[in-house]
């Protein structure tokens, strides 16, 4: 049984749609944060399903999610919070930013919350040196930037995601 | 042809085809570019980095077009301001390319110091060593110094099975790809891949049931590290304590050449062991590859049930005895039932042996028959491969029809080798009742119900040629499809025409009928007697065709030959184990095996026989090729070669036949059979240059396969090639008839022969007494997945798991041969649920 096709038949066939029938592997990507957006994280059972979708092994689904860092092969929290560490982004903090950050949330970077709602990670380049400390957040509905962040500013965002239901 | 390039490699002028990249074009001038990545079977990609060269290229004014020329008249050269990689630099004219300067080697030194960063120091316990590229290069190249922090050395997972047969050493590993390519460019079997990046970077399965391929052995051998290795060999031996014997595989019609290492070892009580199993390099049958069952399934040749001495039954108790007694009394007999002596042999005797054995029977007015499935070796005789033929010429404007069989599971290199002259642009039509796996590379894949292949075939020389088959009913449904007309279209503008013919769906007289009509096809678009043209019968065993060529026929019924006979002599071949209803008692039954069989438990006298890798002979593949094999270890004391056992009957009887070697015998063929009459021991010991050149001193290039220095062997001509008149005529055609149920029998790879369940590193992968259905056909037959279903064919029956296939046609089930289930042929079967889980 593919529960990824049989719950989204119609956003399959659209993504499908967009290419070849006879290259159809090229749906992989858009297949991948399919999956990532309903499991939180690309799950070998995904991996399955998505090659049964597009005729390839799981094995060459899995070399596309291990080559890609957008892609997470483990589960993690609903919120995923990626700090950029890098040296720009160290001369302007983000290194006492994410300790701050963790200290706040009880966490080690790489950790998620008690509660499965955050996971901090350290990432390196965010494209945004001028702009730090800067986090993106991985969330149910995609990838949002946040720049010129405070520890505050962070937990705010943080407190309205806690109470959302 | 193409306008050869020049270009210079080390101040010596080569001339190569344009395209060559600059690594062979080296090689090819007998210089070593080193390489890690490079394998030249498969495309350059650059990643390892170690054939770094200085390229040169001459100046051209960009004005006048012209070449810039110095002073002196020479012709100006401009060197890259940087290294460049020699194989994925195509050849240009007029290169300069430098291997050997200071900055080259610099360039080296330092690559091989980034690969050694985490590459574990365990040379001494690896298998890899002694025959590894990484460990030879950084002797001739490396630092021995690294300024790499020790404690910085990544640690990963040393032992991890990629599937059973295959494990990483993570370590190990150089992330040069030749595996993960391999399996995918090579093989089209994905199973293996990259997972992360940089230095994480690391090899993975996420398939179930993980590295399981058919070709996987493969990967060990052009591993350039320690990183990949065999369930089988590691940790058993270092390569330096190896003898290599030439050999040719035996479990299919191929006849891949192999490399067989011995060492005489404690733990065999001091006698000679094989260790393993590698392919040698025959570009004209298996180039560098075997496949796993190849590989790994040699295990019967060793095991400790082989019978070492002969056996009278004494009392109702097989006896061991004399070999003296037992050729007397074997030949006592054998001469009282004269015409009453029925002779029983199988494709997996040498031609020697077959040759020997047919003699002997015939002197005594014995009847002879071969233990088959499958008719044709005649018709094969007539218009098979012809001399010359290599499946690797075949291409763009050529076409290849398989037809009932799977080739897949019945001789995986030939596979490979028809899905590479797709790659090349030849067109594939194949014919078979149900998908295979070649069907991918197929322009015309096309089905059939079981039993009308004959009609199939028919029907496409009756639109290429209107004046035969007029008429025939039995065809009119099949060419009026148009998939059908358009590959009558492909094969009527075929350049080169090779058609590959199993019995999936026949049985002998039905598949005698098939070779006949493939033979037609193959007269009516004019391609019989040509090279790279002709007939390929797909054989259930490796020496079938050499058997027909040695005279030998399937009788048109078994169990009544058998029945009419005083005396059997049951060679190579286990009749009551296929099927344990024949009725297997003459007055005297004689049988000259390896091992205790269910039929040899049955005997009066048993033969100890020797195996292939014990003694000499040659064997004849399916494309027709002759090819010798050679002793690997010394012969099992108290067992002899089947030639030679036949020789001393038949001195016995006081009928002189050859028995001092196997190269004899072939003399003695050569005399006699005018298809033989060019071949001799020497001949097919011939050897020839080979492309790529591998197996010498820089394994790095080609990997660990062995170069190619005991013979190529010979192919045969055919008889239309030689000028005989083509002898084949229409045959009748009958409609598909009957009803019920219809079991059909399918070779697989990896079954329940004799001579594979020794191996107890395959056990696994073998497949089980099960029947394969559709769920429809299920439905209707009221049986579900799992359920254990009697089958009754006739009178005999057997117990089988029933397995959901899609594939399987409706009204049909499939069952495997080899694995205990008595149904060689297709036929009518009811079935009787026995157990539901």
């Amino acid at each position: 049984m593919n529960t990824l096709l049989e719950k989204y038949t119609d956003e399959v066939q659209t993504i499908l749609a967009k290419y070849p029938p006879d290259q159809k592997r090229s749906a992989l990507m858009p297949l991948l944060y399919l999956a990532q957006r309903e499991y939180g994280y690309i799950s070998k059972q995904a991996m399955n399903e998505i090659g049964e979708i597009l005729d390839i092994t799981a094995t060459e689904v899995a070399s596309v999610v291990g080559f890609y860092t957008l892609y997470h092969d483990q589960p993690a929290g609903k919120y995923r919070i990626q700090v950029c560490t890098d040296l720009p982004c160290a001369l302007r903090g983000s290194e006492e930013f994410l300790k701050q950050l963790c200290e706040n949330l009880g966490i080690q970077p790489g950790e998620t919350t008690a509660d499965g709602l955050v996971t901090v990670e350290e990432v390196t380049c965010l494209a945004a040196c001028d702009r730090s400390p800067v986090f993106q957040v991985q969330t149910p509905d995609g990838l949002v930037y946040h720049e010129n962040q405070s520890v505050e500013n962070a937990m705010k965002l943080i407190r309205t995601w806690q109470s959302k239901p | 042809m193409a306008k050869l390039v020049t270009l210079t490699i080390d101040g010596i002028t080569v001339q190569v085809p344009p395209g060559t990249n600059v690594v062979d074009a080296a090689k090819k001038a007998g210089i070593d570019i080193p390489v890690f990545c490079y394998h030249p079977k498969m495309e350059p990609v650059g990643m390892c980095r170690m054939c770094l060269v200085e390229i040169g290229r001459p100046v051209v004014d960009r004005a006048t077009g012209e070449l810039v020329r110095a002073d002196d008249g020479s012709v100006k050269i401009q060197f890259s301001p940087k290294l460049e990689t020699a194989c994925t630099t195509p050849v240009s004219e007029g290169m300069v390319v430098i291997n050997t300067s200071q900055k080259v080697k610099d360039g080296r030194e330092d690559i091989l110091e980034f690969l050694l960063t985490s590459h574990p120091l365990d040379c001494p316990v690896c298998d890899k060593g002694g025959e590894c590229p990484l460990q030879n290069l950084t002797m001739e190249f490396g630092s021995g110094q690294s300024r790499y922090i020790y404690d910085e050395k990544m640690h990963s997972a040393k032992h991890v099975p990629l599937g059973d047969l295959i494990y990483l050493d993570r370590e190990r590993c150089i992330q040069c790809a030749r595996c993960v390519r391999f399996q995918d460019q090579i093989v089209d079997d994905p199973v293996i891949g990259f997972y992360n990046r940089g230095r994480a970077l690391e090899i993975v399965t996420y398939s179930e049931p993980g590295f399981d391929s058919i070709f996987s052995g493969n990967t060990t051998d052009i591993c350039p590290v320690g990183a990949l290795t065999t369930a089988d060999f590691r940790f058993g031996a270092r390569p330096w304590e190896l003898n290599a014997a030439a050999s040719i595989c035996t479990q299919c019609p191929v006849g891949c050449n192999l490399t067989i290492n011995v060492r005489r070892e404690a733990i065999s009580q001091g006698r000679m062991a094989i260790k393993r199993i590698m392919p040698r390099q025959n570009e004209w049958v298996n180039e560098i590859w075997i496949c796993d069952k190849g590989r790994f399934g040699y295990h019967y040749v060793e095991s400790e049930e082989r019978l070492d001495q002969p056996l009278v039954r004494k009392d109702g108790k097989l006896t061991p005895v004399s070999w003296d007694e037992a050729i007397n009394l074997v030949s006592m007999r054998f001469k009282q039932a004269g015409s009453n002596l029925l002779t029983l042999v199988s494709g997996r005797l040498s031609n020697e042996d077959l040759y020997n054995i047919r003699k002997l029977t015939d002197s005594l007015n014995g009847k002879s028959a071969l233990y088959t499935q499958m008719g044709g070796g005649d018709v094969v005789a007539q218009v098979g491969m012809s001399t010359g033929s290599n499946l690797a010429n075949l291409g763009k404007g050529d076409v290849i029809l398989v037809i009932a069989t799977d080739l897949h599971q019945e001789a995986p290199i030939w596979w490979l080798r028809v899905k590479q002259a797709t790659e090349r642009g030849a067109q594939l039509i194949v014919a078979n009742a149900r998908s295979t796996r070649l069907d991918r590379y197929a322009k015309y894949p096309i089905r059939y119900a079981y039993g009308e292949q004959n009609n199939l075939i028919a029907a496409l020389v009756q639109l290429i040629d209107p004046q035969k088959f007029v008429d025939a009913k039995a065809i009119k449904h099949l060419s009026e499809q148009s998939i059908i007309k358009d590959t009558a279209e492909a094969l009527k503008a075929a350049q080169n025409l090779v058609i590959f013919f199993g019995n999936e769906g026949s049985g002998v007289a039905d598949s005698q009928v098939l070779a006949q009509t493939c033979a037609i096809l193959l007269a009516t678009t004019n391609h019989a007697g040509k090279p790279n043209n002709g007939l390929i019968p797909v054989w259930q065993r490796a020496n079938d065709q050499g058997a027909w060529d040695m005279g030998w026929r399937p009788p048109t019924d078994l169990s009544t030959s058998i029945k009419e006979a005083n005396a059997l002599y049951i060679v190579a071949c286990d009749p009551a184990g296929d099927d344990p209803r024949l009725s297997l008692t003459p007055d005297f039954l004689v049988v000259q095996d390896l091992y205790l069989t269910p039929t040899a438990k049955l005997a009066d006298v048993v033969l100890p026989a020797l195996p292939f890798t014990e003694r000499e002979g040659s064997l004849t593949s399916g494309e027709r090729r002759v090819q010798r094999y050679y002793p690997a270890i010394p012969g099992r004391t108290g067992a002899l070669a089947d030639f030679a056992i036949a020789a001393q009957i038949a001195k016995a009887c006081g009928i002189t036949l050859e028995e001092r070697s196997a190269a004899k015998v072939m003399d003695a063929i050569a005399r006699e059979n005018a298809d033989y009459a060019a071949i001799s021991y020497t001949e097919l010991a011939n050897v020839e240059e080979q492309w790529p050149i591998i197996g010498r001193a820089d394994l790095y290039y080609g990997g660990t396969s062995y170069e190619n220095k005991q013979g190529l062997g010979m192919q045969l001509q055919n008889a239309v090639q030689k000028g005989e008149p083509f002898q084949i005529s229409l045959p009748e055609l009958v409609e598909q008839s009957g009803e019920g149920l219809l079991a059909v029998p399918i070779t697989r790879l990896y079954d329940r022969g004799n001579t594979l369940i020794p191996s107890q590193l395959l056990r696994t992968h073998l497949v089980s007494t099960v029947m394969w259905i559709n769920a429809k056909e299920a439905k209707q037959q009221g049986v579900e997945e799992h359920d254990v279903v009697q089958i009754e064919c006739g009178e005999t029956s057997a117990l089988v798991t029933v397995e959901l296939e899609d594939a399987v046609p409706d009204g049909v089930v499939l069952v495997p041969r080899s694995v205990g289930i008595p149904i060689s042929e297709p036929c009518r079967v009811r079935l009787h649920i026995t157990e539901r889980v």
